[in-house]
């Protein structure tokens, strides 16, 4: 039913020829990126995209796990000295850290997919979220990249900077944000 | 019967303007989340009090009665011609619309209505008005990503997307 309703359709609304190539696109599969991490209005948005954005188009839709993991900072600041490269032995520890928190954040958002019968691929980038997610969307070419936002107020995302914010302007592709639902602790 | 099918799809309110990025991103969100939306969709246009403040100005703030009013009838107008383009795309597509007018500032009274509505997914394009458009969100989509109590979708109109 869907191609040939679809393509109908797109020549029946007059569609210009780039939303046309790129629901051509679609056939080869519609791929949905949802950023998540540690919190729990990211897993709410994963939730979320499965079951409305995925919903009865599990055949053609691709969904995307992506994790940016912290990345592991060169210099350490100790309390009352100047910078100092950190050494190797302590960086190593960290990135294990940062390591094993990943697997478990990926793990626990494959579980949740596989609850919902869903068939994701999963992705980790490091490095500063904002721009990982940003980059990683557009290498993955994206058609639609989900993300949790816990709406910080005002005060604390001009000092605090927020990465559903920054991900709405510059991402190449649609965003979705997510925000919790109504009846919780906000 | 009517229950199920609520159930299964999302109220989703798109917000109509005059700029282009609006249809694109109804007639994205028409081809690709068809399934989510549950009939009927919303579709709000909103007609900012702002040009009157200019009139007033002009006239040495005694604008001619039948000035206001002209340009009151030919706002609606605009926003009717709008919102009839908007449906049509949507009957093309088979979606049911149900269409909002309302006047005030587009930003809050998009949000107002999203909530009073109990809209479940908000839908805009991008307005970025100036010369990088592409990577800067207008002010209406800003605020509506930051205040509304819904998700929201910003759907961003890229000529050369798919590479």
């Amino acid at each position: 039913m869907e191609e040939v309703t679809a393509t109908e359709a797109m020549e029946g609304a007059g569609v210009g020829p780039e939303l046309a190539e790129a629901t051509t696109a679609e056939k080869k599969g519609f791929k949905v990126v949802v950023a998540v991490d540690d919190s729990e209005i990211s897993h709410y948005a994963l939730s979320w995209a499965i079951e409305y954005v995925l919903a009865n188009r599990r055949n053609d839709c691709q969904l995307v796990v992506l994790h940016v993991q912290h990345s592991v900072e060169t210099f350490m600041y100790p309390v009352a000295g100047h910078a100092v490269y950190a050494p190797t032995l302590s960086m190593d520890a960290v990135r294990k850290a940062h390591e094993e928190n990943s697997k478990r954040v990926i793990s626990r958002a494959v579980d949740i997919c596989k609850s919902k019968h869903v068939d994701a691929l999963t992705a980790v980038a490091e490095g500063d979220p904002k721009d990982a997610i940003c980059e990683a969307a557009e290498k993955l070419h994206a058609d639609l990249l989900v993300v949790g936002s816990r709406g910080l107020g005002m005060i604390k995302r001009a000092f605090l900077g927020s990465v559903s914010d920054y991900l709405a302007h510059h991402a190449k592709c649609p965003v979705l944000i997510v925000k919790p639902p109504k009846g919780s602790h906000k | 019967m009517a229950e199920a099918k609520e159930r299964t799809g999302k109220r989703v309110m798109v917000a109509i303007e005059e700029h282009e990025c609006s249809h694109y991103a109804l007639e994205w969100t028409l081809l690709n989340l068809k399934p989510t939306i549950s009939s009927p969709l919303l579709l709000i246009t909103v007609q900012p009090f702002s040009p009157f403040t200019y009139v007033a100005a002009a006239s040495y703030a005694a604008p001619p009665q039948e000035l206001i009013q002209s340009m009151q009838e030919h706002q609606k107008q605009a926003a009717l011609a709008l919102l009839e383009n908007a449906k049509e795309i949507c009957a093309k597509h088979g979606v049911d619309v149900e269409t909002i007018t309302e006047m005030g500032e587009p930003k809050e009274v998009i949000c107002q209505v999203a909530e009073k509505r109990n809209v479940e997914l908000l839908v805009m394009g991008n307005h970025g008005r100036g010369a990088v458009e592409r990577f800067f969100l207008g002010s209406v989509s800003n605020y509506c990503v930051h205040n509304a109590k819904c998700p929201v979708l910003v759907v961003k109109q890229d000529s050369g997307k798919k590479n």
